[in-house]
């Protein structure tokens, strides 16, 4: 599991994107500094941090930073 | 690094990444992508910069960080071009591409990558498929490629173009059932893969991923390559960007050239000054072979122009005793330019060797196992490459050829003697010692000096030069390979190499001159002296040679240029000494002419040939 603090945490410092826990829910073309090639790097941080694997084809269909985490936190 | 540096402490990166860890490098390189390398030379104008054009197959965009940190270990800014997807073969066949007018307008070294991965093979194969077909579908990609490789060098004027073999995944050779058919297609890969890196051409190099793939980096995400199209792990780029950047320091002139090492716990296992010669690991014992093996690849090394120091905090007598007497030592007393042992800080001892072998600190690489030591090293020189041993001698080897620093695109003849003609060096010095006056030295010295159009295959050397003389280098201007060997097939140019010798020994090829005729005018574009032989008289006489050439092939005057950097200060006045008159200089440099109505100073104590190749230029 991954907290939404830690989700942040992981975001800014691990991504180097200058986001807030308030930027999460928005579209993610509008996230400053956003890249598609985040994503990627984002599934294999998450993957390593939580230890369990993501569903990627819905990884990459996600619309926001917000529904990422879902995925990563889905029971 | 946990913040954005901001463009203006670009000159502190090198140090903190060196102190990093490779699995923080990604993250600090997904920092440094987002800094802008214009406001980074808005700040700092003289940052050494590269550029990069990255075409390929498939998604590629983690090559932008995973570029800019590892070029960033080694000081230089990465201008990164990402090309769009899957465009690599119209990139690099179409003479008018984005490709080829980003490299060309590109100042300083720059680079192609075309990254490809299996998915160009796989992408093709039938349905059904059998080791046949994927056979003729690399043999057509292969051709392909060879073909590209031809229009790149005779299209990108300089610049490289970096290929990579491909990795064979299991999920292809697991697909045919038949034994003899599954080798079959392990066969075709590696010759396919095989046919790639003898691709022989000075403009091309190939990154074989086979040794990245042994150290245990995984090649493939099914995942990330089904459904992003990246199908190369961003592992795999590292590793490749890393690979990438030792071409990228090679090209921006950033060679090392000496290894300087520590002996106790880096030589030799144990301390010798408590154990005594007889108590020191080497040859045998677990750790001894340990030792022993990291001896073997420092003379490896050595056997191929890198120069080899100690620098230990013993005393002399000990210290060489072993070297000499020691019947499990594999490196002798003569396999070291230079054995300082002594008790004094390794940094004093290093701008000392630095100052006696004539060269930069920052052409060193410093191994220890000692993080004190290491630390000090970093922090009083920060230019000299610090390669960080550990308790565990097993892995030493892996830790020094970690960052391929003495890698070099081809190696002459002159990299083979190099450690023997410094080691003579050694000798002339204290000859050196025996005189009163310098010029009483140099008239027993018996220099000759031979000046001559460079034969074919000294071309490569001169390209070198070009490329690793930073002190005695009037413009700086680095020159790959295939770029002098176009000048010495300009009818309007002229590239002369000189070589000398001595009553100590043959030199070798130690410096060139590049020249070009424009009408009445003879212009020196560039003069190169190794550092072994500046400051003997032989830069003088040669240039007056050029001049009386000029003279009597009857040109009206000789122009010459001086580019400043930070290394080659000391020959900014070199023109204006031997009787140019200033054109007009500025901070970046100067222009100078020689009316040739004055003969040049003779420099009597040097014996010089000169050959000019005919009457042009």
């Amino acid at each position: 599991m991954i907290s939404v603090e830690e989700y942040v945490t992981l975001l800014r410092d691990e991504l180097a994107l200058p986001v807030t826990e308030d930027d999460l829910g928005r579209s993610l073309d509008t996230v400053d500094a956003w890249d598609s090639v985040h994503l990627l790097t984002l599934c294999t941080l998450l993957e390593r941090q939580t230890g369990r694997p993501l569903p990627f084809a819905r990884v990459l269909e996600a619309p926001s930073l917000a529904a990422v985490y879902a995925l990563a936190t889905a029971s | 690094m946990s913040d954005l540096p901001p463009a203006a402490e670009w000159p502190s990166v090198r140090g903190l990444l060196a102190e990093l860890p490779d699995d923080a490098l990604p993250r600090a390189g997904r920092f440094l992508a987002r800094l802008d390398p214009a406001e980074v030379l808005a700040a700092h104008p003289a940052t050494p910069l590269v550029s990069l054009y990255v075409t390929g197959h498939g998604t590629l965009a983690a090559l932008r960080p995973a570029l800019t940190v590892e070029l960033a270990r080694h000081g230089l800014l990465a201008a990164i071009t990402l090309a769009d997807f899957d465009a690599w073969v119209r990139d690099l066949a179409d003479p008018g591409s984005d490709l080829y007018a980003t490299l060309g307008k590109a100042d300083g070294p720059a680079f192609a990558l075309a990254v490809l991965g299996p998915e160009i093979v796989a992408a093709e194969l039938p349905l059904p498929w059998r080791a046949d077909d994927a056979a003729r579908v690399l043999d057509a990609k292969i051709e392909l490629i060879e073909k590209l490789a031809g229009t790149f060098a005779a299209t990108a004027n300089g610049a490289t173009l970096v290929l990579n073999t491909l990795p064979l995944p299991r999920e292809l050779t697991a697909q045919l059932l038949d034994r003899r058919d599954r080798a079959a297609l392990g066969a075709a890969w590696r010759e396919a893969n095989a046919r790639l890196l003898r691709l022989d051409r000075p403009e091309v190099a190939v990154v074989d991923l086979d040794p990245l793939l042994a150290e245990g980096v995984c090649a493939r995400d099914p995942r990330q390559s089904v459904y992003a199209k990246a199908h190369l792990t961003d592992d795999l780029l590292a590793a490749y960007a890393r690979e990438a950047a030792h071409l990228a320091r090679q090209a921006a002139g950033a060679a090392k050239k000496v290894l300087v090492l520590d002996l106790d716990e880096t030589v030799w296992g144990g301390v010798l000054g408590e154990v005594g010669p007889e108590g020191v690991e080497v040859a045998e014992g677990y750790r001894g072979e340990a030792f022993t093996r990291f001896q073997r690849v420092v003379r490896q090394l050595g056997s191929q122009g890198v120069l080899v120091a100690a620098v230990s905090k013993n005393d002399p007598g000990p210290v060489a005793g072993v070297l000499r007497d020691h019947p499990g030592m594999t490196l002798r007393d003569g396999d070291f330019v230079q054995v300082r042992a002594n008790w004094r800080p390794k940094h004093d001892n290093l701008a000392e060797l630095a100052a006696d072998l004539n060269l930069g600190a920052d052409s060193f690489v410093f191994a220890d196992d000692s993080p004190f030591e290491r630390g000090l090293v970093r922090r009083e020189l920060p230019g000299v490459a610090v390669v960080d041993l550990t308790d565990e001698p097993a892995l030493h080897v892996a830790a020094l050829l970690r960052d391929g620093w003495f890698d070099v695109p081809r190696l002459t003849s002159e990299d083979l003697a190099r450690p023997a003609r410094y080691r003579e060096e050694d000798a002339r010095r204290g000859f050196l010692e025996s005189f009163d006056s310098l010029d009483g030295y140099l008239a027993e010295l018996g220099t000759e000096v031979r000046l001559a159009p460079a034969a074919p295959a000294q071309l490569d050397r001169v390209s070198q030069l070009t490329l690793r003389t930073n002190q005695f280098n009037l413009t700086t201007r680095r020159l790959s390979p295939a770029e002098v060997r176009d000048l010495a097939g300009d009818p309007d140019a002229r590239v002369l190499a000189i070589a000398s010798a001595d009553r100590f020994g043959e030199h070798g090829l130690v410096g060139a001159v590049l020249l070009r005729r424009d009408g009445g005018v003879l212009r020196v574009e560039n003069f190169l002296l190794s550092c072994r032989v500046f400051a003997r008289g032989i830069e003088q006489a040669v240039l007056g040679a050029v001049l009386e050439h000029a003279r009597r092939s009857a040109a009206r005057e000789v122009r010459a240029a001086y580019r400043r950097t930070a290394k080659n200060g000391r020959v900014a006045g070199f023109y204006p000494e031997a009787g140019f008159a200033t054109v007009h200089a500025d901070e970046a440099g100067a222009e100078f002419r020689h009316d040739l109505t004055r003969p040049p100073e003779p420099v009597p104590h040097i014996r010089l040939s000169a050959d000019f190749g005919g009457q042009q230029p």
